[in-house]
């Protein structure tokens, strides 16, 4: 008889990870190469016994990262990447799993390895990148090869993925799968750049006010459901 | 409501971006300054479904899992080692260096560091000294009857001497350059130390290999940009506020639960 009131407390648990979704979004509103999330719904049937009507709650099923290209900003520092296309830079994580980010804002470690912003080396076509001691100018073309002026050293490692969605959030801008991956064909290299989060301020502030009042009207709901149990239960009583 | 605690991590975020924006600021005609840059990363993700976990006995899975992320760190700060503009201020001991390079500094321990900042000056006993007084390798002393300072490219120092009419050659500036400049550890005083990350000390002198030529009479002024400083600043100040906007909202999200009976 109370199924009413957990079919609205479903649409309310399933609103609180909504928010924290657009919370974590607006939180990263200027991470390098963030992607912005978004969540999903699905209907989830539930057919109680002794009830001929099938109950249908609303499940939080899973998210999907918005795809969409992040605005570029020179940096001007010649160890800065973005990337223009669905490719991923790759880096090596401390147990030997590759990583995926599209976070190009890397650095030198004190033998020349080439780190991205958490200490990771990022890895080449053979490796982990060294910068020789001797180079005094550091070239990226479009196609991720580095040189400096005696010639090339190594090719960034660029990957492309049939489904961007099985890549799992790692934290610290990167990504990691299992799903079978790609050298990239479609991604262009921009030294000097590196890539805004795609996080759009207005949508979020837009869901975030759909959510809250999402939320208090189905509150609302709850309540007025609540009133009519009782009433029911102070007519039955009276008898 | 973990919303209430990642709008705090953006908050907390965004005041590093505002801290290191108002020391660019404050910075803006110190001379050698090098601006600073925060850098974000997203923190850990709560794993609710994992991606690629299996939702039916016929090996059906999860294309896109569920996963909650907690917010926001600075990832760190970053120097930009741009070449700052290049003043000219014709005092003979003030010597700018155009390109990569920074000058040896010893420090009053007999440690060593370095600086950008050439605004150099004459101690008590003649020698070429910063503004704080640290000796600058080499030591060079000019004598008291030098009439003329010249300092060239290289960054020998000629000195004219009084009654003579040939120039004496005192030495040359010791220059010192890092694989990664950017990993050095500033100090204060526009001095900076060697770290793991920046990489042993390469000296040689200025003009050869990868060191910049020296210019005497100028200074290298700080490299913030001021407008493209304010921007960031009021960037950062929106997305302050936009934070602070998931907190009420997810506080009056939590005051409609309380209101529950």
């Amino acid at each position: 008889m109370e199924n009413a009131i957990y079919i609205a407390l479903s649409k309310q648990t399933a609103l609180t990870d909504s928010m924290q979704i657009i919370a974590n979004n607006v939180a990263n509103a200027n991470t390098t190469g963030y992607r912005a999330q978004n969540i999903l719904f699905e209907e989830f049937i539930s057919d109680p016994r002794f009830s001929d009507d099938d109950l249908s709650f609303v499940n939080d099923f899973g998210q999907y990262q918005n795809s969409t290209q992040g605005g570029l900003t020179q940096t001007d520092n010649d160890l800065n990447v973005a990337l223009s296309g669905p490719g991923f830079l790759s880096i090596q994580l401390q147990d030997g799993r590759t990583a995926y980010t599209r976070d190009g804002n890397f650095q030198l470690a004190g033998d020349g390895t080439l780190l991205n912003q958490s200490g990771l080396p990022v890895l080449g076509s053979g490796g982990p990148i060294i910068i020789p001691d001797s180079s005094t100018e550091i070239n990226i073309d479009q196609n991720g090869n580095i040189s400096d002026q005696d010639g090339t050293i190594a090719q960034l490692q660029i990957f492309e993925f049939a489904n961007i969605e099985e890549l799992e959030p790692f934290g610290e801008n990167a990504y990691i799968t299992d799903g079978a991956t790609t050298p990239a064909e479609n991604t262009i290299v921009s030294q000097g750049f590196l890539e805004e989060s795609n996080v759009n301020a207005i949508a979020e502030t837009t869901r975030m006010i759909t959510v809250l009042r999402e939320f208090q009207a189905t509150h609302g709901f709850i309540e007025q459901e609540n009133e009519r149990l009782l009433g029911a239960i102070r007519t039955l009583t009276e008898t | 409501m973990r919303s209430l605690d990642i709008g705090a991590t953006g908050m907390l975020a965004q005041q590093t971006n505002v801290d290191v924006i108002a020391n660019n600021i404050a910075n803006l005609s110190t001379t050698g300054f090098k601006k600073q840059r925060a850098a974000f990363q997203d923190l850990l993700y709560q794993n609710i479904d994992r991606p690629g976990s299996t939702s039916s006995d016929s090996g059906t899975t999860v294309p896109s899992g569920l996963q909650l992320g907690l917010g926001v760190r600075a990832g760190g700060v970053y120097r930009d080692n741009s070449q700052g503009a290049v003043q000219r201020t014709d005092n003979d001991l003030d010597v700018a260096i155009l390109g990569r390079g920074f000058f040896q500094i010893t420090l009053p321990d007999g440690s060593e560091a370095y600086t950008r900042d050439g605004t150099f000056q004459v101690n008590e006993n003649g020698e070429i000294v910063t503004v704080e007084g640290f000796s600058v390798e080499p030591s060079i002393t000019i004598p008291d009857d030098a009439i003329s300072i010249d300092i060239n490219a290289e960054g020998e120092v000629i000195v004219g001497i009084q009654g003579q009419t040939a120039t004496q050659n005192l030495g040359q500036f010791d220059m010192a350059d890092f694989i990664n400049p950017a990993g050095l550890e500033a100090i204060g005083g526009n001095l900076f130390v060697e770290t793991d990350a920046s990489g042993g000390v390469i000296t040689g002198v200025a003009g050869q290999e990868q060191f910049g030529r020296l210019e005497q009479g100028a200074l290298e002024q700080s490299n913030v940009d001021v407008v493209a400083e304010i921007t960031e600043l009021i960037a950062a100040q929106r997305a302050y506020e936009m934070n602070s906007n998931i907190i009420s909202t997810s506080d009056e999200m939590l005051q409609t639960v309380t209101q529950l009976r």
